[in-house]
């Protein structure tokens, strides 16, 4: 009898379990999230960052926490709508869809590229559902992000990252600290039959992003308050022709192969750190889990990161990115519910789950993966973090940058000649905006 | 009577039908209207707001909309554009020119091997299909892994066993163009081929014979038989290719994303970069308008080639 009970009891315990587990299952479908009849619906936009993720422990952990999610918020259906791999061509579209009325509730937008949603007055502020101390809280770039001209939130930036320097330490074994002894670092591991140094140098916003950090490092400017373009003029010329220059002699030198040219992609870099065919690169801080998940165990230990060489030590800067959420919906339960899907999935448990770095203090203190050694090196590095500005003829300035970079790194125009065309071509696009 | 009454209802039913048919034909405008309106809907109305726009200020970024023509000004006047005309052109005239003579090519051995009933006729031509239908996207992805400058790349790989040196297939200006062409060229050869291998399908069999009977070699039969037979289908493939290979940038996106520099940047990617780069919807709309006029005027020169039929036929 005990016995046939205890058979009843688990066989119950397995049919709830399944069932349960079959209901999560119910509730996240390949579209939609919570019941399909529920009456209230919340349209979200998100990039691969959720339960459609190709990383499959990404996309389990998005699924439970949006299953648990939705059964906190009874009555209501998220309507999901991923953006493919074009970043630059989502964003727009979103923008011209909010514009004309017809964007999602709630969606993800580009750190870089918030600016131009709140200059279009598409996005509604979100002050009312985080507290004075949450929003102070934030790392002052990120603060400064998200705040429109009259002083509200307009978005939640809840991840952010930086770019570092990589380096194998068999080969290299101590931290370049200056443009010169990275490239000295990078010729020296050339003669171990390395590729050099890689970093990204082809036509895409990584180019411009990564590229910048040697601008910035000696106080260079792209814009002025007003946003208009100043990169070419005066001090901010010396500057830019100085880091041009710079990464015109690691090609020219071999300390950098010429391929960087066609690099357009954060992966390759992986693919080459597995392949055992460099030593060095500059690559974006989530590599490093990256590298740990494509190499074997003691590979990976070989690996190591420090913050990106300066004309000087002292002189040092990195970009930061990231991606917000803001609200596009003027219905109050709306901008609630999607200020609930930023609190409970993705600032916070989404950053753990990733390992995407948080933007406030509070939450590196909070989740016991950002306290690793590696992540707490990340938080440092930040200290010299710089966001691009916000302003409408960034993509311009990004995409003659990255124009420029092709044509001095192949050879096509000097240094001087690909800035002034640069800076022509910025200009005239400045007097039409 | 109970048989003829039914009788009299399918006649009346078959009268009242060939009625409807009848005033059908006599008033076109009833079966016309639906089309012209799906067709003023769905391409009209676009190709006039493209217009509309290409004369006003739009951008992505919510600003008021005026009419100007400064934007035609700033764009047709832009230093870049002569050189971005001239990357289009060189892209346009060698991938048509691979195109036509690789899908010929491929047709008349289809053809020849089909005449001598060899085998594996048909796993070729499904060959060359297989990459017609891949996407641009994708098919930019694969070259881009082919011709990775990388120490694994894959065509390097095999240069270097083969003691040769490597060569720089997208870091070099004048080779990226190269690379470009040769990965829409082995996308849209199957095209060519298809439209090659129904022509020569249908060339009659007994110009050959009689051709044959008169002593003509190979080459005079393909040039006095073939390339005059064939005349209107290379001319109507020639303005279909080339409106295509003059849209297509999502291959070129993808395999060098326009660069290094602008060296591999055709109009038609241009056109997207100002739009869902730069914000810039007057300027795209600017650059689609002159993208339609060259098609258009493409297309009429080609057309005025095309031989005339009589008009007894």
């Amino acid at each position: 009898m005990k016995r046939s009970f205890r058979v009843a009891l688990l066989a119950t315990a397995a049919t709830a379990f399944l069932a349960g587990a079959a209901f999560a299952d119910d509730l996240v479908t390949k579209d939609r999230v919570g019941p399909a009849d529920a009456p209230k619906t919340l349209t979200l936009r998100i990039t691969g960052d959720g339960p459609y993720s190709n990383e499959q422990a990404w996309a389990d952990g998005y699924t439970k926490l949006y299953s648990d999610f939705i059964q906190r918020h009874p009555g209501w259906q998220i309507k999901m709508e991923s953006m493919s791999q074009n970043i630059g061509q989502e964003q727009a579209r979103m923008l011209e869809q909010a514009k004309s009325g017809n964007g999602p509730d709630c969606g993800s937008v580009d750190s870089f590229q918030l600016a131009l949603f709140m200059n279009a007055k598409v996005l509604q502020p979100l002050n009312d559902y985080f507290t004075k101390e949450e929003i102070a809280d934030l790392f002052p770039f990120v603060r400064d992000g998200i705040t429109g001209p009259d002083g509200n939130i307009y978005a939640w930036w809840w991840d952010t990252d930086l770019r570092v320097l990589y380096r194998n330490k068999e080969i290299v074994a101590d931290a370049p600290n200056t443009w010169d002894e990275l490239k000295a670092a990078a010729l020296a591991s050339k003669e171990k039959g390395m590729e050099g140094l890689l970093v990204n140098g082809g036509r895409w916003e990584g180019t411009t992003f990564d590229w910048l950090a040697n601008f910035w490092a000696q106080g260079g400017e792209l814009v002025d308050a007003s946003g208009k373009p100043i990169f070419a003029e005066g001090e901010n010329r010396t500057k830019f022709l100085k880091a041009v220059n710079y990464f015109k002699d690691l090609v020219d030198s071999g300390a950098a192969p010429k391929r960087i040219a066609t690099i357009v992609n954060y992966d390759d870099f992986n693919a080459a750190a597995a392949a055992g065919t460099t030593a060095l690169f500059i690559g974006g801080n989530w590599q490093l889990g990256q590298l740990k998940s494509a190499l074997e165990p003691e590979e990976f230990a070989k690996w190591t990161f420090s913050p990106i060489p300066g004309p000087t030590a002292d002189q040092k800067s990195t970009g930061t990115g990231g991606w917000t959420f803001a609200a596009f919906s003027k219905d109050p339960e709306k901008i609630a519910m999607c200020a609930a899907v930023i609190k409970e999935i993705y600032s916070g448990e989404g950053n753990a789950l990733q390992q995407q770095l948080p933007t406030s203090k509070a939450q590196f203190a909070k989740f016991d993966v950002f306290k690793s050694e590696a992540n707490q090196a990340f938080a440092a590095a930040l200290v010299n973090g710089r966001a691009r500005p916000g302003v409408p003829i960034y993509p311009e300035i990004s995409n003659q940058i990255q124009v420029m970079m092709g044509d001095v790194l192949a050879g096509t125009k000097t240094p001087e000649a690909a800035l002034d065309a640069a800076n022509a071509a910025v200009q005239a696009a400045y007097a039409r905006l | 009577m109970s048989v003829v009454q039914p009788a009299i209802g399918i006649e009346r039913s078959g009268a009242a039908r060939s009625s409807l048919r009848l005033r059908i034909e006599n008033n076109p405008f009833s079966w016309l209207v639906p089309v012209a309106l799906m067709l003023g809907v769905f391409y009209l109305y676009p190709i006039i707001d493209v217009f509309r726009l290409a004369f006003t200020n739009a951008t992505l970024l919510g600003r008021d909309e005026i009419y100007t023509t400064a934007t035609f000004k700033a764009l047709l006047g832009s230093p870049e554009l002569p050189d971005i005309l001239m990357t289009t052109l060189v892209f346009v005239a060698a991938s048509v020119i691979g195109q036509q003579l690789f899908g010929l090519g491929i047709a008349v051995l289809v053809m020849r091997g089909e005449r001598r009933k060899l085998k594996g006729m048909t796993a070729l031509r499904t060959i060359v299909l297989i990459a017609w239908v891949i996407p641009g996207i994708a098919n930019g992805l694969i070259w881009q892994m082919l011709f990775s400058e990388a120490p694994f790349g894959a065509i390097n790989s095999v240069l270097r066993m083969m003691s040769i040196a490597p060569v720089a297939w997208l870091s070099d200006p004048t080779n990226a163009m190269i690379s470009a062409v040769i990965s829409n060229v082995w996308r849209g050869t199957a095209f060519s081929m298809i439209v090659f291998y129904a022509a020569l399908k249908a060339i009659d069999a007994t110009l050959y014979e009689a051709a044959s009977v008169d002593g003509a070699s190979s080459w005079q039969r393909f040039r006095h038989i073939t390339l005059p037979q064939m005349r209107p289908a290379i001319l109507v493939n020639s303005i279909l290719i080339t409106i295509q290979t003059l849209n297509t940038f999502d291959a070129i996106i993808s395999l060098t994303g326009g660069g290094p520099g602008r060296a591999t940047e055709v109009l038609s990617l241009f056109t997207f970069n100002a739009v869902f780069r730069n914000y810039d919807l007057a300027g795209g709309s600017v650059l689609s308008v002159l993208m339609l006029v060259i098609s258009l005027v493409l297309a009429l020169g080609y057309a005025s080639m095309l031989p005339r039929r009589e008009a007894s036929e």
